[in-house]
């Protein structure tokens, strides 16, 4: 019997500065996240990216927009 | 009272240095930098694993926290560096170019100076306006050298290392910009000690030590940049974000100009020192220029001793600095020293343009500098023994 991985939405930045940023943002709004290191997948972008809920990435994107902060790649990953 | 650490055995000090390092450091300081070297030892914007990311955090939290005590919205444009004599350097040396014109005051320390000299062997022009007898640079006359020919900057100290002098840097950086040039400040004697809102003041660059009066630790420097102020980064290499296979140094700030694993337990400890002033530093700026004036009033009731700079009614940073008609300077320190253990700095105070300006560059002066751990006894045992010195010596 395999489990079905389950899938996360990774947020990418500029530097690292942006993703602590983020972090207290989006942690302030409720959201579930964790930093993790950057996936290959959004490129080297910044040492540190954001792990969160997929059903969270639209609105968690639009918030950081909002607030002035660019997220500069996305991707997917699975659990580890 | 506010807490004051013990001196070390076996003179106490009385410390009146602090125009050179604020000593001794709050307690939080010292437990700030105590908990980054033995609980955060990740290197910071590199690796992801908690201790990194914690460390991280830190120096976020440092950032903003200076940021928010020196009027700075936006934490990008505020830096860390090694020195404030590094993140002068990073805006003379990035901004100016061979056929500038730079307009600087005869005030300035070393740590501008320098870097015009070599600047000016580059081919800037480096054109110097004359402080008055006080050490007061006059905006007008700033606004003639500017106005005589297309200027790239104008660089002048926030405050004077040597006389203590305000100066009005508000009024220049109109005049600089109504020129279209840049407005550069040395701000390493008025971190701290004065009220400082970089939002207002309308620096293009504003740099500042973070341990003298901001109290913090050795080794760390703070460099404000206004969005539009773009030098060319002094030093290039490792920043953990932008593209590690890009050879060009990032766009984006802070990291373009902070290369290098940065100083953790230094800027961990002047976080603490800013959330320290945030609370306290309107007192301490008063009982700062009550001393201050106890002092300069103090010294011209002695004979023999006069006091460089504003009268006593004018502020100043908390900076005296004294030359005797018949003692050398570093007989005074010396004896200060090794009698009272009183600490002050003798000398040219890496600010020969400065005593050039005042008259005092073949002799120098004796300086002392008051900071928050300083008290009326402190200044009344000085006192004593600058009279004491005085009778012995005529």
């Amino acid at each position: 019997m395999t489990r079905e991985p389950r899938l996360f939405a990774v947020l990418g930045f500029q530097s690292t500065h942006d993703a602590l940023d983020a972090e207290t943002l989006l942690g302030d709004l409720g959201i579930d996240v964790v930093p993790i290191p950057a996936p290959k997948t959004i490129g080297s972008h910044c040492g540190i990216a954001l792990r969160i809920e997929l059903a969270d990435e639209e609105r968690s994107a639009a918030y950081l927009d909002t607030a002035g902060i660019t997220v500069a790649a996305r991707a997917r990953i699975e659990d580890v | 009272m506010l807490p004051r650490p013990a001196s070390p055995e076996p003179l106490p000090t009385i410390y009146l240095d602090h125009g050179a390092t604020s000593w001794p450091k709050p307690p939080e300081v010292v437990a700030a930098v105590s908990q980054a070297l033995t609980e955060y030892g990740g290197n910071p914007g590199r690796g992801a694993y908690r201790m990194a990311i914690a460390t991280s955090r830190l120096i976020h939290e440092s950032r903003r926290d200076v940021a928010a005590f020196l009027g700075v919205s936006d934490a990008h444009n505020l830096l860390f560096s090694p020195s404030c004599t590094e993140a002068l350097n990073l805006v003379l040396r990035g901004l100016l170019k061979p056929g500038d014109r730079v307009v600087a005051c005869s005030m300035e320390h070393n740590a501008v100076a320098r870097p015009l000299f070599d600047l000016s062997q580059l081919g800037i022009e480096v054109v110097l306006v004359d402080a008055d007898s006080t050490g007061t640079i006059i905006a007008e006359e700033v606004e003639t050298a500017v106005n005589a020919a297309p200027t790239r900057a104008v660089v002048c100290q926030h405050a004077s290392n040597l006389t203590g002098t305000i100066q009005p840097i508000a009024d220049l950086a109109d005049i600089a910009h109504a020129a279209g040039a840049l407005m550069l400040v040395d701000g390493a004697q008025a971190g701290g000690h004065l009220s400082v809102n970089l939002a207002s003041l309308g620096a293009d660059a504003w740099a500042c030590s973070g341990h003298k009066g901001l109290l913090g630790p050795q080794g760390v420097g703070v460099l404000h940049l206004a969005s539009d102020c773009n030098p060319t980064p002094l030093v290039t290499g490792g920043t953990g974000g932008g593209s590690s296979a890009d050879e060009t140094a990032p766009l984006v700030r802070p990291d373009r100009y902070e290369a290098g694993t940065p100083n953790t337990p230094g800027i961990a400890g002047l976080g603490a020192a800013v959330r320290f002033l945030a609370t306290h530093a309107e007192q301490l700026r008063a009982e700062e220029r009550r001393l201050v004036r106890r002092l300069h009033e103090g010294i011209l009731d002695l004979p023999g001793f006069s006091v460089l700079g504003p009268d006593p009614s004018v502020p100043r940073v908390p900076i005296v600095s004294i030359v005797h008609d018949s003692i050398d300077v570093d007989r005074l320190a010396f004896a200060l020293d090794k009698r009272w253990g009183i600490a002050t700095r003798a000398g040219l105070h890496c600010a020969p343009w400065a005593h050039r300006t005042v008259g005092t560059l073949d002799a120098g002066a004796l300086r002392l500098g008051i900071g928050y751990a300083n008290t009326t006894d402190d200044i009344d045992v000085a006192l004593v023994a600058l009279a004491t010195l005085a009778q012995e010596g005529s």
